[in-house]
């Protein structure tokens, strides 16, 4: 291959971001963007996570402005609300649109005719 | 670079298959398909005696009968506003409870606005057929379809369409499609059913009947499903 490389040559790996392309912070950002809002104890039992644990993922999110964290209380019991900015919301369309390019571009160099 | 280069904590088919498996429990626990049934099941059945009680028949000496069904024009309007209030605030505080927030609202505007079109058909109809006549006889198949989808018995099947939408719910979408294919095909609602001697009231009383247990079969169905499912 010659020349400057092609943008839609690049691998979508490539474009894969740090902070979205993980387990626990793309399950925070899937189960957010289907509820419109989430309790952090819904959270953390359907991620399977400790309250610390959790609460680094959350501190990542929000300091990259895809999260908005809300504190209140219900009763006497303090509750966090989670809901997903509009960049967050991005976020999670284009990290669903790579991973989908990357099977797809595995499976294509996987065909026998590309061998 | 390949996906070797990924971690195996980002292997991308393990991550959107967790994507998919996350927001269709999310999906699951928003849900609470039986109770929006239950409440429409309870307002139909209700509505019955309304019905019976607030139509004024007029028999004419060549045998035929003139109806007019006051009772579900004064009680259908209120009723759905109110289900369809009561039905939003059980969605917004069962997914509150779960810890989620709902997506229960355009359902209830449509509801709303459904009302409202059903209400208006008939007041426009009230208005109209007492000083014009009705179209030639036999009615065209078509004006018995639009009559029957402006019942508020059809409006609520419109509006659970869009509830099975905003769920993305399959089988909410399948009944619906079969609820709504027996009110507006198979029950006649607006001319009644059974045999001459029952008379005009329990011939409109039957199949309104049929319509609350179909819901109320929907929501006993739903409710299991939701039991079996946790």
């Amino acid at each position: 291959m010659t020349g400057a490389p092609d943008p839609s040559d690049t691998h979508p790996a490539t474009g894969l971001d740090d902070v979205v392309h993980q387990r626990v912070r793309l399950g925070i950002l899937a189960i957010t963007h289907e509820a419109r809002r989430v309790e952090f104890g819904y959270l953390r039992t359907q991620l399977d996570l400790t309250a610390g644990n959790l609460s680094k993922h959350l501190s990542v999110l929000a300091e990259a402005g895809l999260i908005d964290m809300e504190k209140g209380y219900e009763g006497r019991r303090g509750r966090t609300w989670i809901t997903l900015t509009a960049a967050g919301d991005t976020a999670l369309t284009e990290e669903v649109q790579r991973l989908k390019l990357l099977i797809a571009r595995v499976e294509t160099t996987g065909t026998p005719q590309h061998r | 670079m390949t996906t070797a280069s990924v971690s195996a904590d980002g292997d991308p088919r393990r991550l959107l298959s967790d994507v998919r498996a996350l927001t269709r429990q999310v999906r699951l626990d928003q849900r609470v398909t039986w109770l929006a049934l239950l409440v429409l099941a309870t307002v139909t059945l209700v509505g019955i005696p309304f019905d019976w009680y607030g139509m004024s028949v007029r028999c004419l000496p060549d045998g035929s009968c003139e109806f007019s069904r006051r009772g579900v024009l004064y009680y259908w309007p209120a009723a759905l506003l109110l289900a369809y209030t009561t039905i939003a605030v059980c969605y917004v505080r069962a997914a509150r409870a779960r810890g989620l927030g709902s997506r229960v609202l355009p359902y209830a505007i449509t509801g709303a606005v459904t009302t409202v079109v059903f209400t208006a058909a008939w007041v426009a109809a009230a208005l109209y057929f007492p000083s014009h006549p009705l179209p030639q006889q036999p009615l065209p198949y078509w004006w018995l379809l639009l009559d029957r989808l402006l019942t508020p018995w059809s409006m609520i099947g419109i509006a659970l369409l869009v509830l099975a939408r905003l769920e993305r719910n399959l089988a909410l979408g399948l009944f619906t499609v079969g609820y709504l294919a027996t009110v507006l095909l198979v029950l006649p609602m607006n001319d009644g059913w059974g045999p001459p001697h029952w008379g005009i009231r329990a011939g409109l009383a039957v199949p309104q009947l049929v319509t609350g247990v179909v819901l109320l079969l929907g929501a006993v169905g739903f409710a299991a499903a939701r039991r079996r499912h946790r």
